[in-house]
């Protein structure tokens, strides 16, 4: 069992990494389905590992490449710590049966917005490593 | 269209968006914060998911960690034992991404979602 739980955090993490995303999009289902865990448990779960700085190697990797927006960052961490408190203070309240419905939802638009072609007039997603001059 | 007040507000605006998310769903928010980036900021994908993770450095969950965690919605032996394998596993990801068109990887991702979402929707309301 212990097992299983540091090879489920591996494969979240490769996702972390491979997507910039926190993981809890993916820890939560597998959280539910393979533990077995109620909404609200893996929700709580989830937030918890997010707390530390878990996707720390990752950025070191994009900041190397210099793809990363500083100021852009510390404006994203500051909105979403407020928005955080409002997200939280609807869920903990919902009947764990709807937020798993509303979880199941976001996840399918969470779907759509990463099948989304991007159309970055600046860059294309063609892998980096090649061209940034490394000093 | 890159600097000034109202960019900063407005990334701010989005990124308060995805905290609610976050909060809501118990997720970093990235899965979110990603494509608001690329969509409504033009940044490249890259750059969206690098700014993404120094965005999830700080601990900004944790406003909604202690409302779950007040609820009694946490479960600590789990969490704990995931962390050390998130983080390994996030080292690896960051260098599979450079090598890597993570396009391809997107696509199952999503579809993975995709059906996992259908899933759960419809096993949490029809019964």
């Amino acid at each position: 069992m212990t097992l299983l739980i540091l090879l489920l955090g591996v494969v979240v993490g490769v996702l972390v990494g491979l997507l910039g995303i926190g993981g809890g999009v993916a820890l939560v289902p597998a959280l539910v389905y393979l533990l077995h865990m109620d909404q609200h448990l893996a929700q709580g779960t989830s937030l918890l590992i997010l707390l530390p700085p878990v996707g720390l190697g990752a950025l070191r990797q994009y900041w190397k490449q210099g793809q990363v927006d500083l100021r852009a960052g510390i404006l994203c961490a500051l909105g979403m710590l407020v928005g955080g408190y409002v997200g939280g203070w609807i869920a903990v309240p919902l009947p764990s049966r709807h937020l798993e419905g509303l979880f199941g939802c976001f996840l399918i638009l969470a779907a759509f917005l990463l099948l989304r072609k991007p159309e970055s007039p600046y860059r294309t997603t063609v892998a980096t490593d090649e061209e940034p001059a490394r000093d | 269209m890159t600097e000034g007040p109202l960019h900063d507000a407005s990334i701010f605006m989005a990124a308060s968006v995805c905290g609610v998310a976050s909060g809501l769903f118990g997720i970093g928010g990235g899965v979110l914060l990603v494509p608001f980036l690329a969509l409504f900021f033009a940044f490249g994908q890259h750059r969206a998911q690098g700014t993404s993770l120094i965005a999830l450095i700080p601990p900004t969950g944790l406003l909604a960690f202690l409302a779950y965690a007040k609820a009694g919605y946490i479960s600590w032996k789990t969490g704990l034992l995931l962390i050390p394998g998130v983080f390994i596993g996030g080292v690896l990801g960051g260098w599979l991404a450079k090598r890597f068109r993570p396009r391809r990887m997107r696509q199952v991702f999503a579809g993975l979602m995709f059906v996992l979402g259908v899933w759960q929707a419809a096993a949490a309301w029809w019964r």
